[in-house]
């Protein structure tokens, strides 16, 4: 599925991903391929993605993602709060 | 017709101007390009979000909401946002114009104070009862030295809390809307209250497919603060194309008219020059007649 994480100012991530995690309002919680479209707003925190495997190179549009030591197919965003919708294996994250 | 020296001088204080004009120009025409690219990147977010809010409110009443409360206005609050510089045509002062026209004719018997985004604003206001000094909130001040979401949002979040603790009951944003390079319009746009929310032809709301989480109206009143706060960042963006592009424009017109003035000035030159060399060839001529005569 494909995440889009997009500020006012510029974009942040774009790519094909496995798994998201967001730090929601009312706890974390994880989408995965298939999930029921959603509209959730976020708190501050990180933003955890494991790329998808076919994702050969992303592009680093941002100083603010930070990659996992342990395991390349994992990337981390911090984040001041926003709002993510995900509809049709679609996420879009309006972070702030 | 003056003398040589002189308008030699003045050719080259021209030329000299001239370059210093079509430099200016030139950087303008750069920072334009970048200002409108700041435009361009921000619209998708501008659009999402319009989409998300639009499809969570689309049964809601908004009329409930702490920012769309109209009552009766006895303070106002108006942000005019101009830029730090001049040089640019009537760019800064239409903007005042238009605060006075205002404070004038359409409120007169209310309260009125003005907010200056940018120094020249600022200095038209600054020592008028209507000031509201810019230094005190964070992020006027400075707006158009790092132009940012964050700057935008802290003056967005003060207009929004000084409406909600009574403040103000009304605020204002004025600024140069961008059409092209040359054109800006004025514009007055209200801030808040919200007003009644458009139904932009028909906009198909999925509403009952989507998840929400914690719920609709905490969503949207997250989402409200944003969408103002975009509003206003959408304003101070707009009015700095605006900026560049007037600037550009009204350096192109001064490299046009030193180009015309230097031409003139040649030409006087060179007539000048000419009737000084007639005036010389008289003087050997007369010479050489005298001494032939004796």
């Amino acid at each position: 599925m494909r995440l889009e994480i997009i500020t006012p100012d510029k974009k942040l991530f774009e790519g094909e991903v496995d798994a998201v995690s967001f730090p929601g309002i009312d706890g974390s919680f994880q989408v995965l391929k298939g999930h029921a479209p959603i509209i959730s707003t976020l708190k501050e925190g990180r933003i955890k993605v494991s790329l998808s495997n076919d994702e050969k190179e992303i592009d680093m549009l941002s100083g603010e993602i930070e990659n996992d030591p342990s395991n390349d197919r994992i990337i981390r965003l911090s984040i001041k709060g926003g709002v993510v919708e995900m509809q049709n294996d679609k996420i879009i994250v309006l972070a702030d | 017709m003056g003398n040589l020296k002189e308008i030699k001088a003045r050719i080259t204080s021209i030329s000299s101007t001239m370059q210093i004009t079509s430099a200016m120009k030139m950087v303008s025409a750069a920072k334009l390009r970048r200002a409108q690219d700041a435009i361009t990147q921000m619209r998708p977010y501008s659009q999402k979000l319009q989409e998300i809010l639009t499809n969570v409110s689309g049964t809601l009443d908004l009329s409930e909401n702490a920012y769309a409360d109209a009552r009766a206005v006895n303070r106002v609050l108006i942000i005019a946002i101009s830029s730090n510089r001049g040089l640019c045509g009537g760019f800064n002062n239409n903007i005042t114009k238009r605060v006075n026209h205002l404070i004038k004719n359409e409120y007169p018997m209310t309260d009125v104070h003005v907010l200056s985004v940018g120094k020249k604003v600022n200095d038209a206001f600054k020592n008028t009862k209507y000031n509201v000094r810019p230094d005190q909130i964070g992020g006027a001040e400075e707006m158009f030295n790092d132009l940012s979401f964050e700057r935008a949002a802290e003056v967005a979040q003060f207009a929004m809390d000084s409406f909600v603790n009574k403040t103000y009951d009304e605020v204002l944003v004025i600024y140069n809307q961008f059409k092209n390079a040359a054109v800006q319009e004025v514009m007055t746009e209200q801030l808040l209250p919200i007003a009644a929310t458009e139904v932009e032809g028909e906009v198909q709301t999925s509403n009952g497919d989507y998840i929400f989480e914690p719920s609709k109206e905490e969503i949207i009143t997250d989402l409200i603060p944003k969408t103002l706060k975009l509003q206003f960042y959408k304003s101070v963006l707009d009015s700095n194309a605006s900026e560049h592009g007037a600037r550009m424009t009204a350096m192109h017109k001064a490299t046009d008219n030193a180009s015309s003035l230097q031409k003139d000035l040649k030409l006087e030159y060179n007539k000048a020059r000419q009737a000084a060399i007639t005036n010389e060839i008289l003087e050997i001529v007369g010479g050489a007649e005298a001494l032939k005569g004796g």
